[in-house]
């Protein structure tokens, strides 16, 4: 009998909101969290640019304690997530199910600002890094945090696959369960890059947006990085059902793959490939009641990449299709983007709620899906697909269906 | 020696969360309360403020099994005038 994996517990901590209910009514409410900030290290370096920032965190980091309160952002904003979801699974790890219990949380750089910091003191005032850099930088900081947190013994590892890796995190950690490898697992991602080197590196490339982010409009002009961490609880549904657990959704399939062709530029084939992989067991009856959560950068070439991808996938049924890009409120949170994602989708799966696609304001022929421009829709759903599609041609896309 | 000992106090207290009552060289290193990331970060600091340097080896196991943090004080002293 095949195993099937539902999600009975989120987290959240991101832009517009500090856990689900206030990200997911930021959403609801077209707030846009884009705002300008400096980062300015050292008296003689400054960078002014529109980013999207968690604010108000660092009280609630310094309140985890313990080795967290000395951790990197990038773990603490995680914690901050997983906590919510476990706490929302009602999750009790026991010690029969302590090594049957996986934490697959991916990031797409890891300690940025242990690595900022590291190399300010070293190269600009002479000292040496904190003893502890190494230890806050580990991209699998997250999940040994979670592991120690949560008496996690099963499969702990990160997966990082740039903007996809949230969404690699999601689908593997799924399989895992499907496998019987594990019962259940906390999956998802973190990334908290707002510093002034990894900003200067991104500036560099020339793909940001110099106001904000319009996914999909005729003007959009580039991505806003963000930051934040998503978190979902996965749980084998025979088990989620025998404790009375709530179950949100049902994870419906896992598409992943590699373009082959280009570290910058996306390929239709790819992302086509990944998004069928991961709707090839899924029933839609109806597609007017499918949700794409789509990757929706407001770069030039993944919007038309992306709509030309979705419509490979569902040729004339394509115009039925409710598509949106929350990037437009929250910006691009790269690796940790399909954690908050995958919640925006199974919000809008729960709720009948489309989160719009803001800053829409003029129509492109090469983006000819229904965005859900600037307002709120009201539809009924059945299933809501979340893609991702990574730097390095990397692509990842998971869906979630009505239970 | 008093300088060292001054200065590891200051820094024992401030990553002493489990005391309530400023360290001494009685206190027990089990109530400091401090856990695994401490004995390197209070080195660093050591080295930092002193402008010493603490030739540590974690694989040495330098510290044998100190009870106290005078035996820590001692073993620092020892390291520094090795």
């Amino acid at each position: 009998m095949s195993r099937s994996v539902v999600v009975t517990g989120m987290g959240a901590v991101a832009p517009g909101g500090g856990d689900v209910k206030r990200f997911w009514g930021s959403l609801t409410e077209a707030q846009c969290a884009i705002e300008t900030r400096t980062y300015s290290p050292v008296e003689d370096l400054s960078l002014t640019l529109p980013v999207a920032p968690v604010n108000g965190f660092e009280e609630r980091a310094k309140s985890l304690g313990g080795q967290l309160a000395r951790a990197d952002r990038f773990s603490q904003l995680a914690i901050g997530a997983a906590d919510e979801a476990v706490a929302d699974a009602g999750l009790e790890i026991d010690d029969a199910l302590s090594p049957r219990a996986a934490a697959i949380i991916g990031t797409g750089i890891g300690g940025q600002a242990t690595f900022d910091q590291s190399y300010i003191a070293m190269l600009r005032k002479g000292r040496r890094p904190h003893p502890l850099s190494i230890l806050k930088i580990i991209p699998n900081a997250p999940a040994s945090h979670m592991a120690i947190r949560y008496g996690l013994r099963g499969p702990a590892f990160a997966i990082s696959s740039a903007c996809a890796s949230a969404t690699h995190s999601i689908g593997v950690c799924a399989d895992l369960i499907r496998s019987g490898a594990v019962d259940v697992g906390l999956a998802g991602a973190s990334e908290a890059i707002l510093t002034y080197g990894a900003m200067q590196a991104w500036s560099v490339m020339h793909i940001l947006a110099n106001e904000t982010c319009r996914p999909f409009s005729k003007n959009r002009n580039g991505l806003i990085i963000g930051e934040g961490a998503g978190i979902l609880v996965l749980e084998e549904e025979s088990r989620a059902r025998a404790r009375g657990a709530e179950i949100y959704a049902r994870v419906a399939g896992f598409g992943m793959n590699a373009d082959g062709k280009d570290m910058i530029n996306p390929a239709v084939e790819g992302a086509t490939a990944a998004i069928k992989q991961a709707l090839e067991g899924v029933t839609i009856n109806n597609p007017g009641a499918v949700y794409i959560n789509a990757h929706g950068t407001g770069t030039l070439m993944n919007d038309p990449t992306e709509t030309k991808a979705i419509r490979a996938v569902f040729g004339a049924d394509a115009d039925r299709l409710i598509v949106s890009s929350t990037k437009s409120m929250h910006g691009h949170l790269l690796g940790a983007a399909g954690g908050i994602e995958a919640i925006a989708a199974i919000q809008a799966l729960r709720n009948n709620l489309v989160p719009p696609t803001i800053n829409y304001d003029e129509p492109d022929p090469e983006c000819d899906l229904n965005y859900a421009p600037n307002e709120t829709v009201e539809r009924q759903l059945n299933v809501a697909v979340s893609n991702s599609f990574a730097f390095g041609g990397l692509n990842a896309v998971v869906a979630f269906e009505r239970v | 020696m008093a300088e060292i000992e001054t200065a590891l106090l200051e820094i024992i207290k401030e990553h002493a969360v489990g005391l309530t009552e400023p360290p001494t060289r009685e206190t027990e290193i089990n109530d400091l309360g401090i856990d695994s990331f401490s004995i390197v970060e209070i080195i660093y600091e050591v080295e930092e403020k002193l402008g010493v340097e603490v030739p540590f080896n974690a694989n040495e196991n330098p510290f044998g099994d100190m009870k106290t943090v005078g035996d820590l004080i001692d073993a620092l002293n020892n390291l520094i005038n090795k």
